[in-house]
């Protein structure tokens, strides 16, 4: 199925719920309501924005639809608008001074005087003598204020509920959705086959905005859209370069936004992809809604606050890992949920599609768990299980998400969902950020064990599998002079203490890239360490590194190698890993760093 | 059929453009008939044939890789072509690529293998001397020579195509693996109607074992 079918289809299954506008109607952030007595007086303003928390945040309401508003030329909603376009008056952001805006709030007059010419519903009429008698002086006098300024309006008419006794919005009242209906009707554009149908139906000219994506315009980009001339074949313009039927834009923009909306609990955002995922209702509502649930947790584990809870979280992901049948997964899941995955990329006022993909849950929580069997390491340095996050941040310089490579996390993504190889970057991302002086901790060596055990597994060179935990008789070259480097550091530690400079700081790029010009000059002094370790306090804490190296140089056969290729560098911090943290080199150094914030991405 | 053809196409990427996800590009998952079309028009073409796809035989697993690059944002107007051909001078015709920068992101195929079964029909600017079997025999011994009129590509022209003519019996191996072997892809466009206002053709397409068959121009199945 293609990425707009499938949203489509997503859409019908929101419509059954209730959980979206009908066609025509969009969902929009309003922060107040303008009741009007039936003279057309604005009698009170109510907040419509939901005053708890620190700032008032302005509230979702179905409202006629909005549309994109290029250029220069204002173009008023219907029956909802910002305030320049209701009352003609904008605010300053610089000065904070109130600003007019005349041109914006002719707009609004003249839509409205042309839709509503002739009608007989009060609340309408009241409306129109709302516009015929304002004036931007009867600011202060309607009971305005400045804060109110550059936010969203609605109108309603004062005293008017609605049958289950709620307020009814003017665009609510029976006769302006007949006004609405017949005005979406008559701007409707040429007729032509849409290619997410394949019917015969109007084209849409302009596709509708998707909000929500991280780091894109705010006020909405589209997936589709040719915004340049460059972007246009066979002489056409916008929208009828790919014919896509008025309905079905907009069944694929409101089911779009749906899922980008803040705490739909269908997001996730991973470096720069904001991923949404969803299930299709063929295996009933319950399971589609476990299987997104469990989705969002298998990629983003949620935050442990102590050990037991730590446990609980393992334990329901754990039949995932061991690549369980779904039943013992969880028992609403059914087989023929499809899942669907889209991951979105931004470019100013543009969506880039990063990945997409479709398939039945359990072949993906499958791939989720052969990735968490890869990345396997001991210790492990996670409390639950390995969040994608987690992973991604260990590449970027300073830790910070914003650093992420561009287009790292998409392909990292693909790669977990796909069971394909990853990016050849990420282990150069790790590798880098090693030898940058990153402390060398369970989740890089756990990143490069995944993809050299990947690369061997579906490559066309099949090597040894990296082991899990310290394997003292491993024969790789690497591998052991990572064990190396970690036990000389060790005795550094143990014999001057902490120094300013360890030879983990100074060497550790130096010995993984060119060990052979690095290690004769450790070992030699490693001697002078352990001299003081055996002639100070500790001497069989001297005789043990001096067993561990000689148990680590005897199973170097052919000596240091002048240079690692950047597998064996990945190796050699594997090794390093393994020998500082496990067992009995663990009780003489210091703990491994489970570090795990939690970051919340919504 | 009597006059068909198999070309067995191959490459390193391929990116078949999706039309609505036309700017930041994502491909679709199998070679459009348009694409296939071009790739036989750039080995073997005169105004006497028309090429028309039969089959697309899909040989590798679907694989995308996503790519970023820098490109231009707008188009050279032809006014200023035609003012510059009358003044008989080009300084004043240029486009300065850092002024029109624009970043596009595509989504596109990676190691892809496709045999084409297709066969052609004589149009009406056919001469006299203009044979089925004449065209035919052009067209195997340019295939099998290597020779075209330019490198075909896939989807793009930065994705040239190696080619190779499949005799009658020779058949590549398939490494498509059985759980990708059947699938429907949905609405695909068939190819552009220039006849028509450049109105776009789309069929519904669907891979059975491996095969995604293509109905031809005028079929029922065709959607305009």
């Amino acid at each position: 199925m293609t990425v707009l079918a499938a949203l489509n289809g997503y859409y019908d299954r929101l419509a059954d719920r209730g959980e979206v506008p009908p066609f025509g109607y969009s969902t929009e952030r309003i922060a107040h309501i303008i009741v009007l007595s039936p003279d057309g007086e604005p009698v009170e303003i109510l907040p419509w924005q939901s005053l708890s928390g620190k700032k008032a945040e302005p509230r979702p309401a179905a409202v006629p639809q909005s549309f994109k508003r290029p250029g220069t030329t204002p173009r008023s909603f219907f029956l909802w608008d910002n305030g320049k376009f209701v009352l003609g008056l904008g605010l300053d952001k610089a000065t904070r001074q109130r600003v007019a805006h005349p041109a914006n709030h002719a707009a609004f007059q003249e839509l409205h005087r042309r839709l509503l010419a002739g009608t007989e519903d009060a609340g309408l009429v009241a409306l129109v003598r709302f516009l015929n008698a304002w004036s931007t002086d009867r600011f202060d006098a309607c009971g305005f204020t400045d804060a109110m300024l550059d936010q969203n309006f609605m109108f309603m008419l004062d005293g008017d509920r609605s049958d289950a006794g709620q307020l009814r919005f003017l665009h609510d009242r029976p006769a302006a959705r007949r006004i609405w209906e017949r005005a979406v009707a008559e701007g409707a554009g040429d007729e032509g086959i849409c290619l997410v149908t394949g019917a015969r139906q109007p084209i849409a000219r302009l596709h509708p905005a998707i909000k929500g994506v991280m780091d894109a315009q705010s006020s909405g980009a589209s997936i589709v859209s040719f915004n340049n001339d460059a972007f246009t074949s066979y002489g056409k313009e916008q929208g009828l370069n790919a014919p896509v039927s008025e309905a079905a834009a907009f069944g694929y923009g409101a089911a779009l936004n749906a899922l980008l909306a803040r705490g739909s609990g269908n997001r996730l955002v991973i470096g720069d992809a904001t991923t949404v995922f969803w299930a299709d209702a063929s295996g009933g509502e319950a399971s589609a809604r476990k299987a997104e649930v469990l989705f969002h947790d298998l990629l983003s584990p949620p935050p442990a606050e102590d050990a037991d809870e730590a446990q609980a979280i393992r334990n329901a992901l754990l039949p995932v890992s061991q690549g369980r049948p779904v039943r013992e997964i969880a028992p609403e899941l059914d087989e023929r949920t499809r899942f669907y995955v889209l991951g979105l990329s931004p470019n100013i006022a543009r969506l880039s599609v990063r990945f997409w993909l479709e398939d039945s849950f359990a072949a993906i929580a499958e791939r989720v768990g052969r990735h968490w069997e890869d990345l396997r390491i001991d210790p492990a340095p996670w409390r639950t299980a390995p969040a994608v996050w987690m992973l991604l941040r260990e590449t970027a310089p300073l830790g910070k998400t914003e650093n992420i490579a561009p287009q790292l996390a998409g392909e990292v993504m693909r790669a977990i969902l796909t069971g394909g190889r990853y990016p050849r970057s990420l282990l150069a991302a790790v590798i880098t950020r090693m030898r940058a002086g990153d402390p060398v901790n369970g989740v890089k060596a756990a990143i490069c064990r995944a993809c050299l055990n990947r690369d061997s597994r579906l490559g066309t060179k099949k090597t040894e599998e990296i082991p899990v935990s310290l394997n003292r008789d491993e024969a790789n070259p690497a591998y052991r002079l990572g064990r190396l480097f970690a036990v000389l550091e060790g005795a550094q530690r143990a014999a001057l203490g902490d120094v300013n400079a360890s030879i983990r700081d100074r060497y550790f790029g130096a010995a993984s890239a060119t060990p052979a010009s690095v290690f004769p000059m450790l070992l030699r002094n490693s001697n002078h360490h352990l001299a003081v370790l055996r002639k100070g306090d500790k001497p069989r804490l001297g005789g043990w590194f001096e067993g561990e190296i000689g148990q680590i140089l005897g199973g170097l056969d052919s000596g240091f190698p002048r240079s690692l290729r950047i597998e064996d560098q990945g190796r050699f911090a594997i090794g390093y890993y393994h020998q500082r943290y496990s067992g009995k080199a663990a009780a003489s150094t210091d703990r491994p760093d489970a570090t795990e914030q939690a970051v919340s991405e919504d | 059929m009597a006059y068909g053809v198999k070309l067995h196409v191959w490459g390193d990427r391929a990116c078949f453009t999706r039309p609505e996800m036309k700017v930041e590009r994502v491909s679709y998952d199998v070679m459009t008939p348009s694409a296939a079309r071009g790739i036989l028009e750039a080995v073997h073409w005169k105004p006497a044939i028309r090429w028309v796809i039969d089959a697309i035989e899909v040989l590798k697993p679907i694989r995308f890789q996503s790519i970023r690059r820098n490109e231009v944002g707008s188009r050279v107007p032809a006014v200023a072509v035609r003012k510059a051909m009358k003044a008989g001078e080009v300084q004043d015709l240029r486009m300065v690529a850092e002024e029109n920068r624009q970043q596009r992101a595509a989504t596109l195929l990676v190691d892809v293998a496709y045999v084409i079964h297709a066969h052609f029909e004589l149009t009406e600017r056919a001469g006299p001397g203009d044979s089925e079997a004449k065209h035919l025999s052009m067209f195997n011994r340019r295939a099998a020579g290597g020779q075209c009129f330019q490198q075909p590509c896939l989807g793009v022209r930065e994705f040239p195509a190696d080619f190779a003519l499949l005799e009658d019996g020779a058949a590549p191996v398939s490494e498509l693996p059985p759980d990708q072997r059947d699938r429907d892809l949905g609405w695909m466009l068939l190819d552009i109607d220039h006849t028509n206002d450049m109105t776009s053709l789309f069929f519904w397409a669907a891979l059975r074992d491996g095969v995604m068959a293509v109905p031809p121009l005028n079929s029922v199945e065709v959607r305009s």
